[in-house]
């Protein structure tokens, strides 16, 4: 058992001489997200903005006399792949990481984060149970679905005041999330939704749903989920005559929601984070997008710019890159970003994040409603 | 001349598949639709693509000769004299099954971790190699019963706290059950028919799932599921239940998070080992005998007696209950499982795995395994072709090998005179 | 009429329409299958191609200038039908020709991966992104009591049905009657045998295959203009439900493959209608395989003899 014990050890000390990194005066920035598959430009707007802020911080002499360098790892929004992504970061001896960017990738990616001590700070993975598990190391600039839901039920019930609600929801972690929670919350306030249902994420015949809402004489429905989905279903409601008022969340306020319903876009309520874009300090910001050609209008291209800016000013304030002794510092500050003052909570989510209810117009601009 | 016009028909043919799909793009302006021309590079690729065609289609006979004078390398030659290989064999094995072993503690975490996901790829190719490659019953849903041993071993272990170790066999049953209930009534259709309906019932399984929120979270899926434990030795940091002695404190050394990707690496060596080792008895019994029997000459078996429902149904089962193993440890592996990790497109590459490697062979479903999960890994710098070349290879394959990288060979007994 | 049965003719005329298309994509997987025993699994990407083009011709010709909307749809409808036929025409040569007479399971694998392929191919050529049209042909009919349920049934639904049933009865004519459909037939029933006889069985099966192609290209056009939105994944689902409508209506069997679409889409939109649509996608599956219980041939499939 002895002898056993010893050569184990031996074999381990190995692995460990193995593992030790080299040190070097570039500091590596893992950016995790969809590269490719149905997704990918969300994944897009992620990098971009992680990028710029990049080189942006190396413009201006870099963080504790070194550069930095964006690595991008494609995990394809697929959970698989996104523990292969994650276990390849800690592998190349990556410390620090941006993303990943679809809820379902970043939960099981941040189990492996935090075991082997990897700061990570997620800039559009919205789904609260990632918080929920007391790591340490986890963060996000993004708000979450548990603040967004309520936000958007606040806005139904006083302001709108449907008689007959729906809730429709896209079978997916995002959409059924915040589902739930805006149902929820219109519950306690005494709406009762007529109708709570799912629809499959992809199809393009809603045809039987909207003869049903119809059938119930809807008058408000909110939808939980994506533009592609939703914007079918607005063009078909409208081809059907069915007027009810459409509400979304951010994952429908995308340009593309007009292209493909048209007309029938006009007027549909967004929640949305505020639009970074329009803020006038961040105009040299959105300047420095568009002549490199990149769209900065995307709902993650801010919240990862500020991601990154967050991580590097701890970097200067504590003179450290040790992930563990960023989140401490992280946890007990306030940071001016990119996208406003940011301060964590105990669980590494945003203290308050603010959400804005636009109008939606059928040539794909909005206008704020409050 | 009929071969100009045939060159001239070919390259015409390429213009058409090539001018408006890939030489026209479609833009939205604001709202409304427009359509630009590609770059001028990319037409010129375009042209460049059906001179190509047109010279191919010319000298065609004229390439394929020259082909034809290519030595084409057997692997016949590469092996040992027969005699010599029995010796060989057990050596060979014993080697391998060592550098097994031995092999991760040299290597970086991620080679580790790809080791392990393409050890789930082989049990699951093994599986449906007993289904498609044996018994001949084409399935098309076979991610239906990985599906059921994962969310069997992630409900168990957070419902009622079960460890891996008691979860696996029970997995395996589970998923082996199903497979029962569903062969029962479908194995009497015939080979089309039977994909579709597995296909259905692969995709019955995946809604389900998504849609029973209450029970499997939905599209939420179960996180933090248990990872194994060595006899009670966890692989943590810290020992998350009281009492519990972390492995690396047991064992008096400093942590490291590579000891757990190893040991779950060493596990799926074993499970893997044990499923090779079960089927390939199994195609030596009379039960396997009568799978290949069956895919050969149904009626020849009928009239000789042989019970077609149970020889299909075990066949059917048993791949089940394989795919129930890989499934408990995927899920053990990854700490999270939803919905999406079980899609058609699952199936269907473990079926291509079945196919390219040949179908009945185990050695070749473990090359064909090897090669689809790390070609992939290594063609990450096109990542966006990579799809694409995954879907050429599957037909590239088919024509030039079409009896798989390492076809069956029947185990036999040769009578000496 | 009363509230339950004006909402269930909606249904049924959302189903049927549905159904429709399903049929017209499930032509192609049956005539195939009937000719070669094989499934055409890249059928799906071909009808997806066909809407694509659609889209292209239709957004060029509105550029141009172009205002007429039958000429339009007559010239779109035109050029898909060349891509898509060509299409159908270089997998089958590409992909499938070589392996003829080898093993089932090869061919389907074949299939699959260039389903993948073309798939990605559009992905890579025209973007992942959905890809919208502006309706072209709006409007309808409504019937029913405003207060009670209005029951819409639009120009472009009377459109789909109606293109549906022609071609289905051109294309039962054509197989009854003309001399080719005379040795389609004959390559179903015994493909070595007519060959032998000296018909150009290569040929008619190129041609089975141009025929499946238009078919699609046609419900990409119709689909294109009805739901206004295509992407590169539009095909995949698409062909495995009409895929599960051709095994429905028996494989090999025309009039089956237009039975079990319109089957399939009136299931669909019926538990829309009456369950949680999430579940729609379950209860029609379930269905394919209550059916194949009871009748293992499809509904009109003839049933197999085994020979020896």
């Amino acid at each position: 058992m002895k002898t056993l014990k010893t050569t184990l050890k031996a074999v381990a000390l190995a692995v460990m001489g193995t593992a030790a990194m080299a040190q070097a005066d570039t500091l590596k920035i893992g950016i995790a997200g969809p590269a490719t598959g149905p997704v990918a430009q969300y994944g897009d707007m992620q990098k971009i903005g992680a990028m710029m802020a990049i080189e942006q911080i190396n413009k201006a002499g870099g963080v504790n006399g070194m550069e930095l360098e964006g690595v991008i790892y494609d995990d394809a929004c697929d959970p698989k792949q996104a523990v292969a992504v994650a276990n390849k970061i800690v592998n190349d001896g990556i410390q620090h990481v941006i993303g990943h960017l679809c809820s379902s990738s970043t939960e099981p990616a941040s189990d492996i984060y935090e075991e082997e001590g990897v700061l990570m700070i997620t800039a559009a993975s919205t789904s609260p149970t990632i918080t929920e598990k007391g790591h340490q190391l986890i963060f996000r600039t993004i708000g979450l679905d548990s603040l967004q839901g309520p936000f958007a039920a606040s806005y139904i019930i006083n302001s709108v005041k449907p008689q007959r609600m729906a809730i429709i929801h896209d079978k997916q972690q995002y959409g059924e999330g915040l589902a739930t929670s805006v149902k929820n919350e219109v519950e306690k306030a005494g709406i009762k939704p007529v109708m709570f249902e799912g629809v499959t994420a992809g199809d393009k015949d809603f045809s039987a749903l909207i003869a049903k809402l119809k059938k119930e004489n809807v008058d408000f429905v909110y939808y939980g989920g994506y533009h592609p989905e939703l914007g079918l279903i607005l063009r078909q409601s409208k081809e059907k005559g069915f007027g009810a008022k459409f509400m979304g969340p951010e994952g429908v306020g995308n340009p593309d929601i007009s292209k493909i319903a048209g007309e029938a876009s006009e007027g549909l309520l967004v929640t949305l984070p505020q639009s970074f874009d329009q803020d006038p300090e961040n105009q040299k910001l959105v300047a420095a997008f568009k002549a490199k050609g990149e769209d900065p209008t995307g709902p993650f291209v801010f919240p990862a710019y500020s991601a990154l800016q967050v991580m590097t000013d701890s970097m200067k304030a504590t003179g450290s890159v040790s992930p563990d002794e960023l989140a401490e510092y992280m946890r007990g500050n306030a940071f001016d970003t990119t996208t406003g003052k940011l301060e964590f909570d105990a669980k590494g989510d945003l203290k308050q994040f603010s959400f804005v209810v636009y109008n939606w117009h059928a040539d794909g601009s909005k206008t704020a409603v409050k | 001349m009929s071969k100009i016009y045939n060159a001239i028909f070919a390259a015409g043919i390429t213009f058409v598949l090539a001018c408006l799909m890939i030489g026209v793009k479609l833009n939205t302006e604001g709202t409304t639709l427009t359509v630009s021309g590609a770059s001028g590079e990319q037409w010129s690729w375009i042209v460049g693509g059906i001179v190509l065609v047109f010279l191919a289609q010319l000298f065609a006979d004229r390439i394929d000769t020259l082909f034809g004078k290519l030595p084409k390398p057997k692997i016949g030659a590469l092996l040992p004299a027969e005699e010599k290989r029995a010796t060989l064999k057990p050596w060979l094995l014993a080697a391998l099954i060592v550098g097994l072993l031995v092999w991760p503690f040299m290597v970086s975490r991620g080679a580790v971790d790809l080791a392990t996901l393409t050890l789930i790829y082989i049990m699951l190719g093994l599986g449906l190699n007993i289904v498609v490659g044996l018994a001949g019953l084409l399935d098309l849903g076979f991610v239906a019963f990985y599906a059921v041993g994962a969310y069997t071993y992630a409900l168990l272990s957070q419902y009622f706290g079960l460890s891996f170790w008691a979860c696996l066999p029970i997995a395996a049953g589970l998923a082996a059950t199903f497979g029962f209930i569903l062969g029962f009534p479908v194995l009497r259709l015939r080979g089309d028919y039977l994909a579709i309906v597995t296909l259905g019932f692969g995709e019955i399984i995946r809604i389900l799932l998504n849609n029973w929120t209450a029970l499997t979270g939905g599209p939420n899926g179960i996180s933090g599921i248990e990872k194994p434990t060595l006899f009670g030795l966890e692989f943590t940091r810290r020992a998350k239940e009281e009492g519990n002695v972390p492995f690396h404190e047991w064992m008096g050394i400093d942590y490291s998070s590579s000891y757990k990707v190893i040991f779950l690496y060493l596990i799926a060596v074993i499970l893997m080992l044990f499923v090779v080792y079960v089927i390939n008895r199994l195609t030596r019994m009379p039960i396997g005998r009568a799978w290949e029997a069956l895919r050969e000459d149904e009626i020849a078996c009928r009239s000789l007696g042989l019970n077609r429902t149970i020889i299909k149904l075990s066949a059917f089962t048993l791949g089940a209950s394989t795919a129930g193993f890989a499934g408990a440890f995927f899920a053990a592996r990854q700490g999270f499982i939803s919905p999406e990790s079980f899609i058609f497109i699952e199936s269907a590459i473990i079926l291509a795995i079945v196919v390219l490697g040949g179908m009945g062979s185990q050695i070749g479903v473990i090359l064909a395994a090897i090669v689809m999960t790390i070609l992939p890994e290594l063609a990450r710098e096109f990542s966006e072709y990579r799809m694409l070349l995954f879907g050429l290879l599957m037909v590239v394959m088919m024509r030039w090998r079409p009896q798989g990288l390492v076809p069956m060979k029947r185990p036999h007994l040769e009578l000496n005179q | 009429m009363t509230e339950t049965s004006l909402y269930l003719i909606q249904q049924l005329i959302n189903g049927l329409t549905i159904g429709s298309t399903y049929a017209l994509i499930a032509i192609g997987y049956t005539m195939v299958y009937g000719i070669i025993g094989m499934i055409n699994f890249a059928h799906g990407e071909i009808y997806m191609i066909g809407s694509y083009v659609t889209f292209i011709v239709i957004a060029g010709l509105m550029s141009m200038g172009l205002v007429s909307l039958p000429i339009v749809l007559l010239i779109a409808l035109i050029i898909a039908i060349i891509t898509s036929s060509t299409y159908g025409w270089t997998v089958e040569r590409v992909a499938y020709r070589p392996l003829r007479g080898s093993n089932r399971l090869i061919a389907l694998i074949s299939a699959i991966g260039m389903s993948i392929f073309l798939q990605n191919f559009v992905v890579l050529s025209q973007g992942s992104r959905d890809v919208a049209l502006p309706p072209q042909i709006s409007g309808g009919w409504t019937f029913g009591d405003p207060s009670v349920f209005e029951v819409s049934f639009s120009y472009m639904q009377l459109l789909i049905w109606l293109a549906t049933f022609l071609t289905m009865a051109g294309l039962t004519l054509f197989i009854s009657k003309s001399r080719m459909g005379r040795a389609c037939r004959a390559c179903s029933e015994d493909l070595g045998m007519t060959n032998l006889l000296g018909i150009n069985t290569n040929k008619i099966i190129s041609m089975t295959f141009v025929i499946g192609a238009a078919l699609a290209a046609i419900a990409g056009l119709l689909l294109g203009l009805y739901y206004g939105v295509v992407n590169p994944f539009v095909g995949f689902m698409a062909g495995l439900k009409a895929f599960t409508a051709a095994v429905l209506g028996g494989i090999g069997s025309i009039p089956g493959a237009m039975l079990g679409g319109l089957i399939l889409g009136v299931t669909e939109a019926l538990t829309s209608a009456y369950f949680p649509s999430e579940y729609k996608d379950v209860v029609a599956f379930s269905l394919l395989v209550l059916i194949l219980l009871f009748r293992p041939s499809g509904l009109l499939g003839k049933p197999e003899v085994e020979k020896v």
